[in-house]
């Protein structure tokens, strides 16, 4: 039976019942809408908390003196030539930095607190939050700035100011504690308390000469979008720099990974919980539509029809109900998050978010290659529902069905 | 048929069989009884889903909440107004022994910890670092949270002199058990304080802030050393009951105005004192809700189909009951009740399965993952997850159902109201 003729009365057929069949319309355009809304949202919550691990001074990848995870101290340090730079296309490149980083105590005429001291060169920050942020009073203007800028939160703790003074000590090379003063340039506030608690910044020239010693304790390289080279970027640093440690992202940030992965399984094992709902339903509505036309159905048998047509015609049937409804419901969720717009604000929320490693304004993110799976699998879903009363179909007797 | 229509015209005439419906909508769910099954079946299926899923969430809230409050913050807090705001060292409770005594006189209360918390530079041989140095009653400690059971070597300080570390500070000072740590900080009235302390143990939470920042060593030497008298930062409380801590803040609040009406104690439940850790739980309650209703929708809308099919099928059968007498809500009423059935069934066996799987769950607990482990410490999660049994998880999922199987039924059947019996007796099988 040629495949046009086949449409045909399945169109017909599915428009013979138009309340029920509307009905199980909206069921799938629900059932899709909400795997794409939801997809979104997770996607958008995966990639912010991504984005904001690498740009916790984290980087894509990162070079390290051995040890100095365990031990993150002027000793575990290394020189880095002048005219390095990273072995990676422009193109892919976004940027990378290098930077001291080590504990310090510092201290306002009021207060005491543990801070990380972070040596940068600020025009190459654009890589890492700093780049971002918003400051009170100034940023730092060079690597040879002799200011310091520290956070907001921390600011409040040690009840000081922009243009105030205040007081870092920390360890040399020479295993010596150095102490010495330093005035606020700017106060930044940055999404996330636990940031501004952390890091004070101060020009990495400045920094080297307070500890005496031209080094750095780390270089972080970003790369272009979502970091999709960082092996082949991580290869290349670890051929480069073969006496020192390389880490990815996820090594680094193993929890932000981990998320990285659960997300995935999650958002499919959503998928997957929508579908089953809304196969009872689509079960139910075929069945029926074979029952009531076992005489019709009958009949056709009877006049010659194979029964491989029958079962391609209840096949086709739910297939083109579920394509309709992926259509609709891929607009409809598309429609919805567009509604969203510049996304969800989480700020209520703030403090919360800040724990699970996301920011506080969650923006959906849709990807075309979900969307393909999302069509693909309801599409399998349809078929594989259409299956039992395809059975059922071509189970009936010609003669049976007649004599009803 | 026959027998349907003679119960029916006699059930017109006398309404006093009031189970007749009842009996009538029970057997017309079984003559279709595949339909009845697939309709049955959708909605066991997404009572099970939400009641299962909300029963693990809420477990899993439950042992956030419990773990996060007996680890080192406590039910309540007791902290001066000043310190809330800016944790500033000089902003004590002053009177502490009386205000202890006070807060421990409340009956709810069930043992405070009285605490100094003082930011000072902890240095050995050439290391240093800036640490937190809280001073503690051990034995009013172990009364009232539990870190102490992570102490990973040695043991908790106990006199003069000793002092606990987090183990990620003391690898960073390269100091063990027995080793000597400098402490050097400013006092309250700008003085320089130091004090020489012995490491006697090692303590490791996997809470990164704890680990790396902080040394505990007895109250007295704090308070001494820093030029303290009488007075701490904290009190942590612990009360009878988690869930009513809330009840017993607002008391303790009027019982402390009373008693001691110049201090500038500001009682804390544990959402004020950890916002963070109840804003997690509110934005993931709020993003299960919305995947729940999903769920329950998609169902509701395969019951909705089942009734227009059904109200569809027996248009033949209703026009026949209208045109001997029947009145329409009489057919409305038996579609609801076929709802109700259709609901019953389908409750049973979604609670049933999703009791089972609660129960078994109960004993053996839902393993996580190593790595998804360490990310889920954070937030106070223990390894294992088990499930709540909570009547709000229990009820929640089968009550929608139950309104939404019913809407669904009254939509599809309120055009038996519109329905002219002899259309309708003509209508098509």
């Amino acid at each position: 039976m040629p495949l046009k003729l086949l449409t045909q009365l399945s169109c017909r057929n599915l428009f013979r019942h138009k309340r029920r069949n509307l009905m199980l319309l909206s069921a799938i355009v629900v059932a899709v809408a909400g795997v794409v809304v939801l997809n979104s949202l997770l996607r958008g919550f995966q990639y912010d908390m991504q984005e904001a691990a690498v740009s916790n001074l984290t980087g894509h990848a990162k070079v390290l003196a051995p040890g100095y995870l365990d031990d993150p101290s002027i000793e575990k340090s290394f020189q880095l030539a002048k005219d390095w730079r990273p072995d990676v296309a422009d193109d892919q490149l976004e940027g990378w930095a290098a930077r001291i980083r080590i504990p310090a105590v510092i201290m306002s005429e009021r207060e005491t607190r543990g801070v990380q001291f972070v040596g940068v060169d600020p025009q190459r920050e654009s890589i890492s939050f700093l780049g971002s942020v918003a400051h009170r009073g100034e940023a730092l203007q060079s690597a040879a700035d002799r200011r310091v800028v520290i956070g907001e939160s921390l600011a409040e703790q040690l009840d000081t100011d922009v243009g105030r003074r205040l007081v870092l000590i920390t360890q040399g090379a020479d295993g010596l504690n150095r102490e010495a003063g330093f005035r606020i340039a700017g106060v930044y506030d940055a999404d996330g308390e636990n940031l501004e608690k952390i890091f004070v910044f101060t020009g990495i020239e400045r920094l080297q000469a307070l500890v005496d010693a031209e080094v750095v304790t780390e270089v972080s390289v970003k790369l272009v979008g979502n970091g999709a080279g960082e092996s082949s970027i991580k290869d290349s640093l670890a051929a480069f720099f073969d006496d020192l440690d390389v880490l990815d992202w996820q090594e680094l940030e193993p929890q932000a990974a981990a998320m990285f992965l659960f997300a995935d399984a999650a958002m499919f094992i959503w998928f997957l919980i929508m579908m089953g709902a809304l196969i009872f339903g689509l079960v139910n509505t075929l069945i029926t539509a074979v029952m009531e036309r076992i005489k019709e159905l009958g009949m056709l048998r009877a006049v010659g029809m194979r029964p491989g047509a029958v079962v391609m015609q209840v096949v086709m049937e739910s297939t083109l109900i579920m394509a309709v409804g992926v259509v609709l419901g891929i607009l409809v969720g598309w429609l919805f998050i567009l509604w969203l717009g510049e996304g969800i604000d989480l700020s209520r929320w703030a403090e919360g978010v800040e724990m699970a490693g996301m920011r506080s304004l969650l923006v959906p993110r849709l990807f075309m290659n979900d969307l393909v799976l999302v069509a693909g699998l309801s599409l399998f879903f349809g078929f594989v529902a259409s299956l039992y009363p395809a059975w059922r179909a071509v189970k009936i007797k010609p003669l049976d069905a007649l004599r009803r | 048929m026959n027998e349907l229509a003679a119960s029916y015209s006699s059930a017109a005439a006398r309404p006093a069989l009031p189970m007749l419906n009842v009996r009538i909508a029970w057997r017309n769910l079984w003559r279709n009884p595949r339909r009845t099954w697939l309709t049955a079946s959708g909605i066991a299926f997404a009572i099970m889903l939400v009641v299962f899923a909300m029963a693990m969430q809420l477990g899993q809230y439950e042992l956030m909440m419990d773990n996060a409050t007996s680890m080192l913050s406590g039910h309540l807090q007791v902290q001066s107004r000043d310190f809330v705001e800016t944790e500033r060292f000089e902003d004590t409770l002053p009177g502490a022994t009386e205000l202890v005594r006070l807060v421990e006189s409340w009956p709810s209360v069930l043992s405070v910890a009285p605490r100094v918390e003082a930011f000072a530079l902890a240095s050995a041989g050439e290391r240093s670092f800036g640490a937190m140095v809280v001073g503690v009653d051990i034995e009013a400690e172990s009364r009232t949270v539990r870190f102490l059971d992570f102490i990973q070597s040695g043991h908790a300080p106990q006199g003069p002199g000793e002092a606990m570390l987090g183990s990620v500070l003391a690898r960073n000072l390269g100091v063990g058990l027995g080793d000597e740590v400098v402490i050097l900080g400013t006092g309250k009235k700008g003085g320089m304080a130091a004090m020489l302390l012995e490491v006697v143990g090692l303590f490791t939470s996997h809470q990164l802030e704890l680990d790396r920042g902080v040394l505990w060593t007895p109250l007295a030497s704090v308070q001494e050393a820093f030029g303290l008298g009488d007075e701490v930062h904290t009190l942590a409380i612990r009360t009878n009951d988690l869930a009513s801590s809330a009840d017993t803040q607002r008391a303790l609040a009027d019982h402390l105005a009373q008693g001691a009406p110049d201090s500038p104690a500001l009682v804390r439940n544990w959402d004020e004192v950890m916002p963070e850790l109840h804003q997690a739980i509110e934005i993931d309650k709020l993003g299960g809700d919305l995947f729940f209703y999903i769920v329950e929708i998609l169902v509701l809308f395969s019951v909705v189909n089942t009734f227009i099919m059904t109200v569809f099928e027996r248009t033949r059968e209703f026009g026949m009951l209208l045109s001997i007498g029947t009145r329409p809500w009489r057919i409305v009423a038996l579609v609801q009740w076929e709802a109700l059935f259709i609901w019953a069934v389908g409750a049973a066996i979604g609670l049933g399965i999703a009791a089972l799987l609660v129960f078994w769950l109960a004993e053996v607990g839902l393993y996580m993952g190593e790595q998804l482990s360490e990310y889920t410490a954070q937030f106070y999660m223990p390894e294992r997850l088990f499930p709540a049994f909570s009547i709000e998880a229990f009820t929640n999922a089968p009550l929608v159902m139950l309104v939404g199987t019913q809407l669904a039924a009254l939509v599809s059947s309120v055009r038996v109201r519109r329905m002219r019996p002899v259309e309708a007796w003509r209508a098509a099988e």
